[in-house]
C-alpha cells in the first residue's frame, strides 16, 4: 500500500498498456486490429465527450464537428502537399482550438438547455460547411487520394502502425485526463459542475476554467481526427454527422457518466457492437448504412439510461465491492 | 422574370416554410414550457405525418381520411414516447432527456428508412387548380392551404388555451409547475398531452407541406432544428413563435433566393447561435462597467 491508501494506483495501467502491446502478438488479424484502432480513436473522442459533459457539466454536442475539422485541416494540407503529414495534423488541432476558443468564449456562458442547442447549430453548420466548401472539401464525394502519414521518412504502412499511433494517442490522452481531473484546475472544474454559485464564491475563475477545458478536448479531438484521415486515406461529410454523435453519448452512458477509464470501456463494447451489427444484418437488411446502425445505439442508449444509468462501470464497481465484501466477511469469520 | 416578380416568388416560398416553422415552433414550445423536455424528436413527427399519409393514401384512403389515420399514428407514437421513454427516466436532468429524445430521432428516423425507404416521396395536392399569377409569380393553391392549416392550428389553439379549463390548467402549469401541483392539475397527464399535441401538430404540418417541398426519411432534423430557433428566439411565446417562425422562413427564402441554395440551411443555425450570445449579455453591463 502506497501513502494515498490505494493498492497498485499503476496497475491498470501496465495492464492496459500490456494488453495493447501484446494484442498484435496474440491475434495478428488485419481486421480485429483495424477495429481495434478504431476503438483507439474513438475512445479519445468518447473520453474528451465524457470529461465535457460528465466532469464539468458542459453539454457540447460539437464534437463529430471538432473530429471532421482536424481531419478536413490534416487531409486538405497532405492532399496539396503544403506540409508534410504529421506537421498537418498538428495544424488541424490547433486550427479547431483556435475555431473552439472563438466559438467558446461566447458560448460557454450559455447554461444547460441553450449550450446544448448552441452547439447542435455548430454540428450541423460543420455538416453543411463540410459539403458547400467544394472546392477545398471534395463537396459530398469526400476528399480522396489522401497520401499515407510519414514521419520523418518513416512511412505508416499497414494497419499495425496506425493501431500503435491511435493507442498511444488513446493512452496519452487518458493519462493527461485522468492526471487532469484530479488536479487543482480538476478539481476546479468538478465543483463548477456541482454548484456553479458555490464555486464562484470561493474565488474559482469558472467561465475561464470551462473555456480552457473546451479547447482542451477540442485540441485533443482534432488530433484524433487527423490520425483517423490518415488511416482512412478518406474524409466524407457524412462520417461527422449526426450518427456520430449518438454513437457517442451512447459510449459515454454506456461506459457511465462520470468514469474516465468507463468511456474507454464503452468505447470498446460500441465498436464491436457494431461490427456484429453489420456482419449479421448486413446480409439481413437491404440497406445497410450509419442510420440503420444508428436505430440500435438509439434503442440502446434508451434502455441503459432507463435500467442501468450507472452503465457498465458502475456495474463492475459494484461487483469489485461485492466481491470485496464476501472476501473480508470469509476473511472473518472462515468457518 | 423581373426583380419584382422574383422577390414574390421568394416571398411566397418564404411564408410557406415560415408556416412550417411556426407550426413546428409551436411543438417545441408547448413540450417545453409544460414538461420541461427539450424534445428532439418534433421535426421526425413532421416527417412520420408526411410519410404515414404517402403510406395510406398509396394503400387507398382518401385524402381526408389518410390525414386523420396518419396525425393519428403520430399522436399514437408521441405519447409512447413521453409514457414509455421520458417518464421512466429514473434521475431526471435536462442532459438526460436531452440524450432520450436525440436517441429517440435517430430510431425514429432509422426506423423509417427501412420502413418507407430512402427515396423522397409526395403525395398530390389537396385542391387541384392551377398556380395563380401574382407580379409574374406563380402562387399555388398549396401554399394557400399551408398557410391555412397555420391559421386553424393557431386560432384552434388560442380558443382551447384561453376558453376552456383545461387550456387554463395548462396555462397554469406552464407558469409555475409546482404550484399547478400544489392545487391539483395532474402534470403527468398533462406532459402526456403536450406530447400528443406536438406530435399531432407536427404531423399536420408535415402533411401540408409535403406536395410542395416533398417528403423524405431525413428532412426531421433540419425541419425540427429551425423551429427549435424559431421557439428560441421567441422566447418560448406562442404569438412570438408564429412571427419567429415566419420572419426566419422569409429571411431563408430571401437568403437562398438572392445568396446560396447551398447554405440555406445554415443561415437559421447561425441566427439562433448569434441570438443566444446577444442574448449571455445582459443590456446594462456596457453602462454599469465598474473596474473587473
Amino acid at each position: 500500500m502506497n501513502r494515498s491508501g490505494r493498492v497498485r494506483p499503476h496497475l491498470p495501467w501496465f495492464i492496459l498498456i500490456g494488453a495493447v502491446v501484446l494484442l498484435p502478438v496474440i491475434i495478428p488479424s488485419k481486421y480485429v486490429i483495424g477495429v481495434m484502432f478504431l476503438v483507439g480513436i474513438y475512445g479519445v473522442l468518447a473520453i474528451s465527450l465524457g470529461i465535457l459533459i460528465g466532469h464539468a457539466g458542459l453539454f457540447s454536442l460539437a464534437q463529430p464537428t471538432w473530429f471532421g475539422v482536424g481531419a478536413y485541416v490534416a487531409g486538405v494540407l497532405a492532399v496539396r502537399e503544403i506540409t508534410p503529414p504529421w506537421i498537418g495534423i498538428i495544424m488541424g488541432a490547433l486550427f479547431v482550438a483556435l475555431i473552439s476558443y472563438s466559438m467558446g468564449a461566447p458560448l460557454l456562458r450559455l447554461r444547460g438547455h441553450y449550450l446544448a442547442c448552441a452547439t447542435f447549430g455548430l454540428l450541423i453548420i460543420g455538416e453543411i460547411a463540410f459539403t458547400q466548401l467544394s472546392d477545398i472539401t471534395g463537396g459530398n464525394t469526400g476528399l480522396l487520394d489522401i497520401p499515407p502519414l510519414s514521419i520523418n521518412g518513416f512511412v505508416f504502412r499497414n494497419v499495425f502502425h496506425y493501431y500503435f499511433l491511435s493507442w498511444a494517442l488513446c493512452i496519452g490522452s487518458l493519462w493527461f485526463y485522468s492526471n487532469l481531473i484530479h488536479s487543482r484546475v480538476g478539481r476546479a472544474i468538478r465543483s463548477s459542475h456541482d454548484s456553479e454559485t458555490a464555486s464562484k464564491s470561493m474565488g474559482i475563475n469558472v467561465p475561464r476554467y470551462r473555456l480552457q477545458l473546451f479547447v482542451l478536448t477540442s485540441f485533443v479531438t482534432g488530433l484524433a481526427g487527423g490520425v483517423f484521415c490518415f488511416y482512412l486515406r478518406f474524409a466524407a461529410p457524412s462520417i461527422f454527422s449526426f450518427a456520430l454523435l449518438v454513437e457517442l453519448i451512447l459510449m459515454i452512458i454506456i461506459g457511465g457518466i462520470g468514469s474516465l477509464w468507463g468511456y474507454l470501456l464503452g468505447s470498446l463494447v460500441i465498436i464491436w457492437l457494431g461490427e456484429l451489427i453489420n456482419v449479421y444484418l448486413g446480409k439481413v437488411l437491404p440497406v445497410m448504412t450509419g442510420e440503420v446502425e444508428a436505430v440500435f445505439f438509439g434503442v440502446l442508449i434508451i434502455f441503459v439510461l432507463i435500467f442501468m444509468p450507472r452503465g457498465l462501470s458502475g456495474w463492475v464497481e459494484q461487483l469489485f465491492r461485492l466481491g470485496k465484501r464476501t472476501y473480508e466477511q470469509v476473511r472473518r469469520n472462515p468457518a | 422574370m423581373t426583380l419584382l416578380s422574383l422577390i414574390v416568388q421568394y416571398a411566397i416560398s418564404g411564408i410557406t416554410a415560415g408556416s412550417i416553422y411556426a407550426i413546428v415552433g409551436i411543438c417545441w414550445t408547448v413540450v417545453y414550457l409544460i414538461a420541461q423536455v427539450l424534445n428532439f424528436t418534433t421535426g421526425e413527427f413532421v416527417m412520420l405525418g408526411g410519410m404515414l399519409a404517402w403510406v395510406f393514401l398509396g394503400a387507398g384512403f382518401g385524402l381526408v381520411s389518410a390525414g386523420i389515420l396518419a396525425t393519428a399514428c403520430t399522436v399514437g407514437i408521441a405519447m409512447i414516447l413521453e409514457r414509455f421513454v421520458v417518464r421512466p427516466i429514473r434521475y431526471p436532468t435536462e442532459m438526460i432527456y436531452m440524450m432520450m429524445t436525440i436517441a429517440s430521432a435517430s430510431v425514429i428516423k432509422g426506423i423509417s428508412l427501412i420502413g418507407f425507404g430512402s427515396e423522397t416521396r409526395t403525395i398530390e395536392p389537396f385542391i387541384a387548380a392551377k398556380p395563380i399569377r401574382i407580379f409574374g409569380a406563380s402562387l399555388t393553391p398549396q401554399v394557400i392551404c399551408v398557410v391555412g392549416v397555420l391559421i386553424l392550428v393557431m386560432s384552434g389553439l388560442s380558443l382551447f388555451i384561453h376558453r376552456t379549463v383545461f387550456g387554463k390548467a395548462l396555462r397554469a402549469s406552464a407558469m409555475n409547475l409546482t404550484g399547478a401541483r400544489l392545487v391539483g392539475i395532474d402534470i403527468n397527464k398533462f406532459r402526456l398531452f403536450c406530447f400528443g399535441l406536438a406530435g399531432g401538430l407536427g404531423a399536420l404540418a408535415g402533411i401540408a407541406i409535403t406536395p410542395i417541398t416533398f417528403t423524405g426519411y431525413s428532412i426531421g432534423l433540419m425541419t425540427g432544428m429551425k423551429g427549435l430557433v424559431a421557439a428560441i428566439v421567441a422566447g418560448w411565446s406562442m404569438t412570438g413563435t408564429v412571427l419567429a417562425g415566419l420572419a426566419l422562413g422569409l429571411l431563408e427564402g430571401f437568403g437562398a433566393g438572392f445568396i446560396s441554395t447551398g447554405w440555406k440551411d445554415a443561415f437559421a443555425l447561425f441566427i439562433m447561435i448569434v441570438f443566444l450570445i446577444l442574448k449571455t449579455i445582459p443590456l446594462s453591463r456596457r453602462l454599469v462597467r465598474k473596474k473587473p
